[in-house]
């Protein structure tokens, strides 16, 4: 699924990445970058992440394109297999929260609740290869 | 204020071209301007909210300019923009899509270097190293950069023009039952699984399994 999500987003990089004009604040990536959260927080982040894009980002996604549309709701669909794995290890205790990765994404629901839902969602999408390369780095 | 009118048409096509993270900024001329054109380079990390100038890229009258230095951490993303200058007159800056050096780099194929037996053919394949500033500088090899990192690698017999492929993540490969006396010709390409990237193949390094001694 990972995979799929990957080569999914791959498709409309540059066509979402283009709808945000915004340089100079980061969903994801800034001020804390995601890079610095410990092993022992990635799982509960990675739980917290997908479960911040299925819930707020990808309702927020409409685009004119049916094409890029399409794209994003198959990327959805991904989002929701893997959360609902992220959700079995939850529920074993094996994704504890720690102070870290509740701190980190606070700030990451603050960069988002300082946008428009419209522009914060669009930009959360353009971000997805962040959150993917540290996935892909932490495995 | 001596603001400069900026009426100027824009440079085109401003993107950057990476190999194994070499990152370079590119732009074509704008158009029908001709000789005597001067072109100006800043960049930004997303995110972070200031446009840096490069200033060995001020005034420049070619039409690349080399920001590796400026966008090694391949964990943050980049924008960099161009403006030209000819006459008293200026363009817009023209910016570049977003670029993130860890999926939009090129890899170059990996270094092949063969030695046989009689009856096999024993391969070690060398990554590419990722640019760095000097060559005193840390070398850091892509294969920490992409964990990973595979590579596809193909065996000829160049009698039999028979073809072997593997696919291998460790940088040795013994192929062996081979025919003694017979030209094998080895080449390789490095294959990233995610993000999706792959080098193209290398050159053949061929090379004749010893004669067999009982014969």
């Amino acid at each position: 699924s990972v995979t799929e999500i990957r080569s999914g987003f791959t498709a409309i990089k540059a066509n979402i990445q283009a709808r945000d004009p915004i340089r100079t604040l980061s969903i994801l990536s800034h001020p804390h970058s995601l890079h610095k959260v410990k092993a022992s927080d990635r799982c509960c982040i990675t739980h917290q992440l997908f479960t911040f894009y299925v819930d707020k980002v990808f309702k927020h996604c409409k685009t004119e394109d049916s094409y890029v549309n399409r794209k994003i709701s198959s990327i959805a669909n991904s989002f929701l297999s893997v959360k609902r794995k992220l959700r079995q290890c939850h529920e074993q205790n094996k994704c504890m929260c720690g102070q870290e990765s509740t701190e980190k994404f606070k700030q990451i629901l603050a960069n988002y609740e300082g946008l428009n839902v419209t522009s914060a969602a669009i930009k959360s999408l353009g971000e997805l290869d962040i959150l993917l390369d540290w996935m892909d780095k932490s495995r | 204020s001596g603001e400069l009118y900026c009426s100027l048409p824009n440079p085109r096509n401003v993107h950057f071209e990476s190999i194994n993270m070499r990152n370079v900024l590119h732009w074509s001329a704008p158009e029908g301007t001709g000789d005597g054109v001067l072109y100006r380079v800043k960049y930004s990390v997303y995110g972070v909210g200031k446009w840096i100038r490069k200033p060995e890229c001020k005034n420049i009258n070619r039409t690349w300019c080399d920001l590796s230095n400026e966008t090694s951490d391949y964990e943050e993303q980049y924008y960099a923009s161009v403006k030209a200058f000819l006459n008293g007159m200026c363009s817009d800056w023209m910016e570049t899509t977003r670029f993130n050096p860890l999926t939009d780099t090129k890899i170059d194929p990996p270094m092949v270097s063969v030695s046989s037996t009689e009856k096999s053919i024993s391969i070690i394949l060398t990554a590419p190293e990722k640019w760095k500033r000097s060559p005193e500088g840390e070398s850091v090899s892509l294969l920490q950069v992409y964990p990973g990192l595979q590579y596809n690698v193909s065996v000829l017999n160049k009698k039999t023009k028979k073809r072997w492929f593997f696919s291998v993540s460790n940088n040795t490969l013994v192929v062996p039952w081979l025919e003694p006396g017979t030209a094998y010709c080895v080449s390789a390409q490095i294959h990233v699984t995610t993000p999706l990237l792959h080098s193209g193949f290398s050159e053949e390094h061929c090379i004749a399994t010893l004669k067999d001694k009982t014969a």
